[in-house]
């Protein structure tokens, strides 16, 4: 579901081959296309951070889900199905009800404040709710720190389809893959990397939807795949997997609010050229999510129900789940179409991170100092061009670091901006200190956790993961500071306070 | 409803899962009640979140308690019954729609049906509720903050 889960730190088998080959060229070249002529119309510094406000419907739709699935949707994800049963479908289950959440909370509002404050960031709108550069400040310092490692996370797992399709070794492969996305990303901003988007989303969702009828076939139907899978390993099935239920439950409570704190996604809100579209948004990107995650089910019971029937071997690496079923049940263009996707997922992901972390650099981090650069279209290109160098500098470091790096990102994100963004667009009772403190907890919650369980000095009870803990932490210390400060509840801008009652 | 009274189900939400989270570190691991304190904190705070931004000062939720309602019921049923029921998946299990029942509740319930009711009664409720073209109008009337990128859009 989130970037942060790619733990794809060793090879993919290698797919090289002219279908496989020609098709990643095929990708590039429509890509740098769409870079050429994205790069031509971006002239300022709202072309660059925010597409010009200008796209459409679909257009947000498509972007919005590509930037939310990353490759983990397509090599992780089966893998962990695989491993964990059922239970693995708890991260992706809520995308049932997120995306109309999103809808309610934060869409409108989002949309209306940018145009009216002629906002470029998810930051602004936290330091416009509040009327503090402060919260912005410390929201912009949070997603700095979640991006070091989301971007380090996809960067090397970029790395690996590059070397797996074209054979240039990893570190070669982190830097052209870099190279790709730096390329589109500083030239064109977002007004090419949502166009990219909507091409990355479509090539996504049609991998996905073939290699889903392709696993079904390659079994009997669902009904077939079940019944072999149930002869052996009947818990498997069972509604929580592997897992325990407050464990698998956990993983819904995470991945279910937490995105509503999903800057790469939420962001896209301020894009939209006309906010009555929004009808349709819901409907569309909850379609668009549903179709390109068929591929996580389908290929996760595929490959189980060919383990359990002895037509393949147990596998050593339950990364290798996807490569494994395209080399056994697909045609050869299939199996390039799909990592065609894995690349799309990946590089879709990668571009709007680069972008918020660009505008945090160049954007909030001066405002919460109380100065602004003069040329933020420049300086948000250098910027682009440095937090990618940085990536990929520490992508090429040890892979248990890198995973490391990358498991706080999703939480982060969660616990630092869900409760001051999401409740606080929507409840006027709550404050500046109720923000700060709940972005403060998250932080140092998250950050103090992860580290904790990382070096094991302190084990956490079985279900219990750190992001939704700390998110709950967060929650509690924003609608407790809050009530406990009500002098501050009227301190809301009056042009604030009408977008938040429209 | 007032602001304050929306607010609670986020509020009881965060608790509950608060309280699940909680009872995890008590001796012994998590109790039989942790399961349902989480799905008590799924149910409330997410439609809990739906109701705080989508009700407007002054109006209920009016038609849009079905869809809200609906998915409650069905993340608390769903959830609810895979916790309830036996384990009994084996060999013979019948299956509904290829998944034994358990696992069926949970992936076609919880996982589909809110993608086919709320997002319909978002569009259907969408003038009403969420935004007209006269409230864009009279937003658009308030632009008077200084600018954060060479001003407000024209």
């Amino acid at each position: 579901m989130s970037a942060l889960l790619i733990r794809q730190s060793a090879p993919l088998p290698t797919g090289s081959g002219p279908a496989i080959l020609g098709m990643a060229l095929l990708y590039a070249a429509v890509v740098a296309g769409i870079a050429i002529w994205a790069g031509r119309r971006t002239r300022t510094a709202k072309d660059f951070f925010v597409a010009g406000r200008g796209i459409g419907i679909w257009t947000l739709a498509i972007a919005a889900m590509a930037a939310t699935l990353s490759g983990f949707a397509f090599i992780g994800g089966p893998g962990l199905l695989y491993t964990l049963g059922l239970g693995a479908m708890f991260i992706i289950l809520p995308a049932s009800l997120t995306n109309t959440m999103a809808a309610w909370v934060l869409a409108k509002r989002m949309r209306l404040l940018g145009e009216l404050r002629g906002l470029i960031t998810v930051p602004d709108a936290i330091g416009a709710r509040y009327r503090s550069p402060a919260a912005q400040g410390l929201a912009g310092i949070a997603i700095l720190v979640a991006i070091v490692g989301y971007m380090a996370t996809n960067v090397l797992a970029l790395g690996l389809v590059v070397d797996a399709v074209f054979g240039t070794g990893l570190p070669a492969g982190i830097w052209i893959g870099t190279a790709v996305v730096l390329a589109y990303s500083a030239v064109g901003g977002m007004l090419a990397g949502v166009y990219t988007d909507v091409f990355q989303g479509a090539v996504m969702a049609l991998a996905s939807v073939l290699a889903f009828g392709y696993a079904m076939g390659s079994g009997g139907g669902l009904s077939g795949i079940s019944r072999t899978i149930l002869a052996a390993d009947p818990g498997f099935l069972g509604p929580w997997g592997k897992l325990t239920p407050l464990a698998a439950l956990s993983f819904f409570f995470v991945f279910g609010m937490g995105a509503l704190g999903q800057p790469h996604v939420v962001h896209k809100f301020y894009m939209l050229r006309d906010p009555l579209r929004l009808k349709w948004y819901p409907a569309l990107m909850t379609a668009a999510l549903m179709l390109t995650l068929l591929l996580y089910f389908g290929v996760g019971v595929a490959v189980k129900a060919d383990v359990a029937a002895g037509t393949l071997a147990p596998l050593a690496r339950a990364d290798d789940a996807t490569p494994q079923f395209l080399l056994h049940h697909t045609p050869l263009l299939l199996a390039g179409l799909v990592f065609s996707g894995v690349a799309a997922a990946i590089m879709s992901t990668v571009n709007s991170f680069l972008n918020i972390g660009a505008a945090v650099v160049t954007h909030d981090l001066p405002v919460a100092l109380g100065r602004r650069l003069p040329a933020e279209l420049f300086w948000g290109r250098l910027s682009t061009v440095a937090i990618s160098v940085l990536a990929a500098i520490v992508a090429q470091l040890s892979g248990t670091l890198v995973a490391f790096l990358g498991i706080f990102g999703w939480g982060l994100f969660a616990s630092t901006l869900v409760p001051a963004l999401a409740v606080g667009l929507n409840w006027p009772g709550a404050t500046r200190a109720g923000a700060i403190a709940s972005i403060l907890t998250g932080l140092v919650t998250t950050l103090g956790f992860e580290t904790a369980a990382y070096f094991k000095v302190y084990a956490f009870p079985a279900g219990v993961t750190v992001s939704g803990l700390s998110l709950v932490l967060s929650l509690l210390a924003f609608l407790g500071v809050s009530a406990l400060t009500p002098g501050q509840a009227a301190e809301i801008d009056p042009d604030v306070r009408l977008v938040m009652e429209a | 409803m007032t602001t304050r009274g929306r607010l609670a189900p986020v509020v009881a939400g965060a608790l509950a899962a608060a309280a699940a989270y909680g009872s995890a570190f008590l001796p012994g691991g998590a109790p039989w009640w942790a399961p349902w304190a989480m799905v008590a904190g799924i149910a409330l705070l997410s439609v809990g979140c739906m109701a705080l931004g989508a009700a407007r000062p002054g109006r209920g939720l009016g038609a849009l308690w079905f869809p809200l309602g609906f998915t409650f019921v069905v993340l608390v049923l769903g959830f609810g019954l895979a916790l309830a029921l036996p384990g009994a998946e084996g060999p013979s299990t019948p299956l509904w729609a290829g998944l034994p029942a358990r696992a069926a509740l949970v992936l076609y319930g919880v996982g589909c049906l809110p993608a086919l009711v709320l997002p319909l009664g978002y569009a259907l409720s969408f003038r009403r509720m969420t935004l007209d073209a006269a409230a864009l109008e009279r937003i658009r009337a308030a632009r008077s903050s200084p600018p954060a990128d060479g001003g407000p859009d024209p």
